[in-house]
């Protein structure tokens, strides 16, 4: 047990290396989601004052997605590094040596979970210093991380899931393209009574809604909000399935 | 002739892939301890298949393997703690230096810090890597990645050293750097398993060889045994008479159509 919890350190350790080599890396990851949250709340902050909108100027409203796709955008990158390691048959060395081989999926999810904490922590950062308050307070900073970290792993597992499936780079980093229709059709950019009715009923069956609205629920509201507690379930329910998913690939893959 | 108790103990071994390809079909042999064991073979003739199998790294149809008197199956990290692997495509984690790698699976086989420095040095030293070691492996050229991935695969002092197609693509002052390598490891006592293509490889090195073809072995002994046999005067005109090349082309053409034939993780 103690040699599994020391291989996983290592992996870990190994894997978070990766997330600034090249430092370069790093930076269409951050820019973007900061992007969106710039321009979004400059060229629709007339929204807010829509019929029905939530009394809340339209920045406060989108601050939880960008915070949320700070940390999407740091889930990708688990499922490329794979392929790449099994690519250039550096995998195939992982896979033989004396450890139980758990480790090497959950060292990616770790790394995950750093890169997630690293550029959701600098956005939390640039929104608190644009005067977005967190009225869960301190508690709630920390909610909004554990949820979507937790979120941002499930996500990577999908990744991790077609890497050793199809060992095809391509196709993993096609994937990023998926983020988009998740990312849209939900009340990202407006709450649900405001969205056209098959917009609505479509947010209604994605699960990232309640993820965004949970931290929505975080940043906006408080603790008595049961939006908070469906993401929670949300995300638990994601990380269960595809964790679950992701170790199948994991065993079938070496065989 | 090396003297010695079997140290890979190989029994009716079978692989077959989906879609019925048979890369192994019944493969029987042994290795003693300290042996230096040349596997012969055309593409596709199931070379890296078997020695994948004997690592654990795709799993047979039939047969049974031992390594060192465990089951590779049943008990594959006691198998992976003796052998190390340096294999035909060079894995290297290119984000990463020679010195951080070599720390990295030092500590996975769970060596003692103190033991993995010695190896460190050693190792850089063996392979004449010292002055680079803390350079990103990406930058290495292809011999220097092939003497890493040898390093690499010494770290924790395997017993048995299986080496895939070692010296492909190299220059020949960098195949007689590893052919002094390997020499040396084996007169230290570390049986070492061999493929390769080179049949001067193989005569220079190899205390016995085994030949394959088409999922079988069709011969096996040390050299003068196998010109005698063969009445041949060299190795590769006993390889021309041993091997036959239409079915093992067609295996090789078949996986190349095949897109996915990589996913399978087969040799």
């Amino acid at each position: 047990m103690t040699t599994f919890f020391s291989d996983w350190y290592y992996l870990s350790i190994r894997n978070t290396k990766q997330i600034w080599r090249p430092l370069l890396a790093l930076i269409p990851s951050l820019f973007i989601p900061i992007f969106f949250f710039v321009v979004n709340s400059a060229s629709l902050s007339a929204f807010a004052k829509v019929p029905g909108f939530p009394n809340v100027s339209y920045k406060e409203f989108i601050a939880p997605v960008a915070i949320f796709t700070a940390i999407f955008f740091s889930a990708g990158n688990a499922g490329i590094e794979l392929v790449q390691d099994i690519s250039s048959g550096y995998f195939k060395k992982l896979i033989i040596l004396p450890i139980n081989r758990l480790t090497i999926l959950l060292g990616k999810l770790t790394e995950v979970a750093v890169q997630a904490l690293l550029q959701g922590g600098l956005v939390v950062v640039l929104l608190l210093a644009v005067g977005v308050r967190f009225h869960t307070g301190f508690l709630g900073i920390l909610a909004t991380f554990a949820m979507l970290i937790v979120f941002a792993m499930s996500w990577s597992c999908l990744g991790i899931t077609f890497a050793l499936r199809t060992q095809n780079a391509r196709l993993v980093q096609s994937l990023f393209v998926l983020m988009f229709p998740f990312l849209y059709i939900t009340t990202s950019q407006a709450p649900k009574q405001l969205l056209p009715p098959t917009m609505a009923l479509l947010a209604t069956y994605n699960p990232i809604t309640y993820v965004i609205e949970g931290v929505r629920a975080l940043v906006l509201d408080n603790w008595s909000n049961p939006a908070i507690w469906q993401g929670f379930l949300t995300v638990a329910i994601l990380f269960a399935v595809m964790v679950s998913v992701a170790l199948s690939s994991f065993q079938k893959a070496l065989k | 002739m090396i003297e010695g108790k079997p140290i890979i103990e190989v029994k009716d071994l079978t692989k077959t892939y989906p879609g019925d390809v048979k890369a192994v079909r019944g493969v029987t042999f042994h290795v003693k301890e300290a042996e230096f064991f040349g596997f012969l073979g055309p593409n596709g003739a199931g070379k890296s298949t078997t020695m994948n199998m004997l690592v654990n790294l795709v799993r047979k149809t039939s047969g049974s393997i031992t390594i060192d008197g465990f089951d590779a199956e049943q008990q594959p990290n006691e198998v992976y703690k003796r052998v190390g692997f340096a294999m035909q495509e060079v894995g290297l984690d290119e984000t990463a230096t020679a010195r951080e790698m070599l720390q990295l699976h030092g500590r996975l086989y769970h060596l003692p810090k103190a033991k993995i420095d010695e190896q460190i040095v050693k190792l850089l030293k063996l392979v004449e890597l010292e002055k680079v070691a803390d350079r990103y492996t990406s930058t290495y050229s292809g011999g220097m990645r092939r003497r890493f991935d040898l390093a690499l695969s010494l770290i924790h002092e395997p017993r048995i050293l299986f080496l895939d197609e070692p010296t492909q693509g190299l220059d020949p002052h960098a195949r007689q750097l590893i052919w002094g390598h390997l020499r040396e490891l084996n007169d230290a006592g570390m049986t070492i398993f061999l493929t390769t293509h080179f049949m001067e490889e193989a005569e220079a090195l190899c205390d016995r060889i085994a030949i394959m073809d088409k999922g079988v072995i069709v011969t096996e002994g040390t050299v003068p045994e196998l010109l005698h046999m063969h009445e041949a005067n060299t190795l590769e005109e006993v390889f021309l008479k041993t091997t036959g090349s239409s079915l093992a082309e067609e295996e090789v053409n078949l996986k190349a159509a095949d897109p996915y034939a990589r996913t399978r993780m087969g040799g």
